[in-house]
């Protein structure tokens, strides 16, 4: 028996609470102990042990990413490596990919690929609808049961209300969320079917002037989430919003919550850390849907962030190739790599006193597993082994040159912090040569 | 009367231009000074006779790209680049390598293998010609990007205007027509409100772009009151897919309000002049009589200046070029 022993690591459990420094005994996939000190627990003589001096550093659980897009040229299992290195032990892929995820027994064909000890969890989301137009209603019950934990049209909204009150009631019978990419597809310009003529590139407002790019209304996201929270309270339906862009929609949010309904949302790194000046050299990275919006939405994030109002930070990973992005912006490809930024810019959020570093790891573990319905991770005793350690303190600058998905849209930016090791049921899934020089002999 | 001596002494009257770049993608974000320049210089070829020998860039290349149909800018181009003596080429792409699926960074580049002083580029994506500047090793005009920029359209606006009217700080001018869809609105815009004019937008308020006061101009979305004093009444093209549908009900609607005909221009400066970037729909944006009159419409002469400005934009590129060699 292998016994890995975590000394003096800084553990930091938000289901917990748990926030000390201590030595973490791990066996198998098992937490095996968590103790002041591991020698009154095992010893050399009667067990292999491998010890990681980790004084100084942070443990906490494994992340989940709840909204990454696995694109058509993309590789589900190439992801969970890059998704393992980052830090993120869980992650939920999106249902618009080539096939669509939209019957079980491709879930269930999915779960099955996935499945490594090694590499980080894949849940799914199901399509919501069959068909692309958004009227038939996919088989979500079956699909449930082969383990799909909500059920979305993923970069597409749910446009049709009817189809969205029933989708909501049966959704709720089978006790899963509904989650939402909001936004009016008419006004937006994205409704191809329509005989209008745009097609919505930006946030509009005097940028999308300045630059002659299409606008899109920030009121195109509210419309939708306002819309949604009546049918929510007439299903009884647990709903929850994807990268939430707008304060227009973050108040009504707030608003809903307090009322008790069951209604959460995420928002995405771009949307707390950049806002829509950045799209002033035409730079396609910012090309992202919800487009970035105006400094006081950005602000308005952070505050729904610091108030709880947004429930978790996800990736929002949407990577897409250097050739579809080296296009003029009205022809470049929507969307940007997000996974191997995730974690990084939720610390900076600590980093620049937002919020704790507690929160910041309760957005990314405890708070989307409470959202999707899922198992609390945790850091306890005979609890599973998924977890991080980290340097939450160290320099570093993102270059896009250094990263495996692109674009990244927050290249050239410092930051603090690195991943050090992620550990999935008790497996090295990625280990940083600074945490392997740290082994005891 | 020192004045007058002190301007017919200015050298620079004909000497070329030097620009901070060695492109021309936008005027938003170029210097008052620049902009005079250039205009001056222009207005330098647009006096001499077309007799006179200005073949001062022999062996120049130039390529006129067009990824949009184009007939008088396209032609205006060519000529200008022919008259400084150069060698120049054109290129329609309106379907062809679009259709084949070549992306714009590969024909830009198999053009820039070529080995071309210049490229003009016209294109249906806003912001396409600072993509061609940022890969590409020759200088780039940007002869109209989507909905952003037609800066040479500008410049050949403000030498009309400094022509027949002689200045242009703290004239009046108006703005009428698709204005959220019109690159030449931009840039005349920029122009203007930089040289110190008092700019007003009228547009219906389906096409007004939003926070445009922000670029320093009024809006109007009543002609009258938007016309009312100006100096120059600068007309905008109304795409036929927009004359109806959800942003116009109808053509006729549209010249009822937004239409320059005699009553509406009485409200305007008695001496205003009309101006249209063409090309025009007569009985749409402006009742044919208004377009007709000599005496009031430019909009022949902003055809000529055409010319003369991309004259000197071409020529100032080249010199500022040279410039950055020798340094």
């Amino acid at each position: 028996m292998t016994f890995t022993v975590l000394k003096s690591v800084k553990v930091l459990n938000p289901k917990t609470s748990f926030n000390d420094i201590s030595d973490v005994i791990i066996c198998n996939d098992k937490i095996f102990s968590i103790c002041k000190d591991f020698k009154t627990e095992v010893s050399h003589q009667d067990r292999q042990i491998n010890i990681y001096d980790c004084n100084g550093l942070t443990m906490s659980p494994g992340l989940i990413d709840m909204r990454v897009n696995i694109g058509k040229t993309e590789n589900l299992t190439a992801i969970q490596k890059i998704a393992a290195e980052n830090g993120i032990t869980s992650m939920v892929i999106l249902p618009n990919q080539t096939p669509k995820l939209n019957n079980p027994s491709i879930i269930d064909h999915i779960k099955r690929q996935s499945e490594n000890p090694n590499l980080t969890k894949v849940n799914i989301y199901g399509a919501a609808t069959k068909d692309n137009y958004g009227l038939e209603m996919s088989e979500i019950g079956l699909m449930s049961e082969m383990g799909a934990i909500g059920f979305t049209n993923g970069n597409k909204s749910i446009k049709n209300s009817l189809v969205m009150r029933r989708l909501m009631s049966y959704a709720a019978m089978i006790n899963r969320p509904i989650i939402q990419h909001a936004e009016d597809e008419d006004l937006s310009g994205l409704n191809k079917a329509s005989t209008t003529l745009i097609n919505g590139e930006m946030n509009e407002g005097e940028i999308s002037t300045r630059l002659g790019l299409i606008g899109i209304p920030s009121c195109a996201e509210v419309i939708i989430v306002e819309r949604d929270i009546r049918l929510a309270k007439l299903t009884g339906a647990s709903y929850h919003v994807a990268h939430i862009s707008t304060r227009d929609s973050i108040n009504v949010i707030r608003e809903a919550k307090k009322t008790g309904l069951k209604v959460t949302c995420d928002t995405a790194p771009p949307y707390f850390a950049l806002n829509e000046t950045s799209l002033l050299s035409y730079n396609t990275a910012f090309k992202l849907s919800p487009p970035l919006r105006k400094e006081d939405d950005r602000l308005a994030v952070i505050e729904g962030i610091q108030d709880g109002t947004i429930d978790a930070i996800a990736s929002d990973h949407r990577a897409r190739s250097k050739d579809t992005k080296a296009q003029p912006f009205s022809a470049a490809s929507v969307g940007a790599s997000g996974i191997e930024t995730l974690f990084l810019m939720t610390l900076e959020l600590v980093h620049k006193k937002i919020i704790d570093l507690n929160k910041a790891i309760s957005l990314l573990t405890i708070n989307p597993a409470n959202v999707l319905k899922m198992k609390k991770p945790s850091i306890e005793k005979d609890g599973l082994a998924d977890f991080i350690i980290f340097d939450e303190n160290c320099p570093d600058v993102i270059n896009q040159n250094n990263l495996k998905t692109s674009p990244t849209p927050f290249d050239r930016r410092k930051i603090k912090g690195k991943i050090l090791g992620t550990f999935i049921n008790g497996h090295v899934a990625h280990i940083n040569q600074i945490l392997k020089d740290k082994i005891i002999k | 009367m020192n004045e007058l001596k002190k301007n017919k002494n200015k050298s620079f009257f004909s000497s070329p231009v030097k620009l901070s770049s060695n492109h021309l993608l936008a005027i938003e974000g170029m210097e008052k000074s620049e902009i005079q320049k250039l205009i001056e210089r222009a207005d330098y070829f647009a006096n001499l006779d077309r007799h006179t020998n200005t073949k001062v860039i022999q062996g120049y290349v130039v390529l006129n790209v067009f990824f949009e149909n184009s007939t008088r800018t396209r032609v205006s181009f060519e000529l200008a680049a022919r008259r400084l003596g150069a060698e120049v080429i054109n290129i329609s792409l309106v379907n062809s390598s679009i259709k084949k699926g070549e992306s714009l960074l590969d024909t830009a580049s198999t053009l820039n293998a070529m080995k071309p002083d210049l490229l003009i580029v016209r294109h249906p994506h806003s912001g396409a010609p600072l993509l061609f500047a940022d890969y590409l090793n020759c200088s780039i005009i940007n002869a109209g990007d989507g909905r952003h920029e037609h800066p040479t359209q500008a410049l050949l606006d403000a030498l009309t205007i400094k022509r027949r009217v002689g200045y242009l700080d703290g004239l009046k001018i108006s703005i009428c027509g698709d204005i959220a869809n019109s690159r030449v609105a931009r840039s005349n815009i920029h122009l203007l409100t930089t040289m110190g004019a008092e700019v007003r937008c009228v547009a219906p308020s389906t096409l007004m772009p939003s926070n445009l006061e922000n670029l320093g101009v009024k809006c109007f979305s009543n002609m009258k009151m938007g016309i009312r004093d100006a100096d120059v009444v600068m007309l905008l093209r109304l795409q036929n897919e927009r004359m109806t549908g959800t942003e116009n009900p109808s053509e006729r609607e549209y010249f009822k309000f937004f239409g320059l005909d005699e009553a509406k221009l009485a409200l305007a400066n008695p001496n205003a002049v009309i101006m249209h970037p063409g090309p025009m729909n007569r009985g749409v944006e402006i009742a044919s009589v208004l377009a007709d009159d000599t005496n009031r419409s430019l909009i022949k002469t902003q055809v000529e200046m055409g010319v003369a400005v991309r004259m000197s934009i071409i020529e100032a590129l080249n010199h500022t070029k040279n410039n950055m060699m020798k340094n």
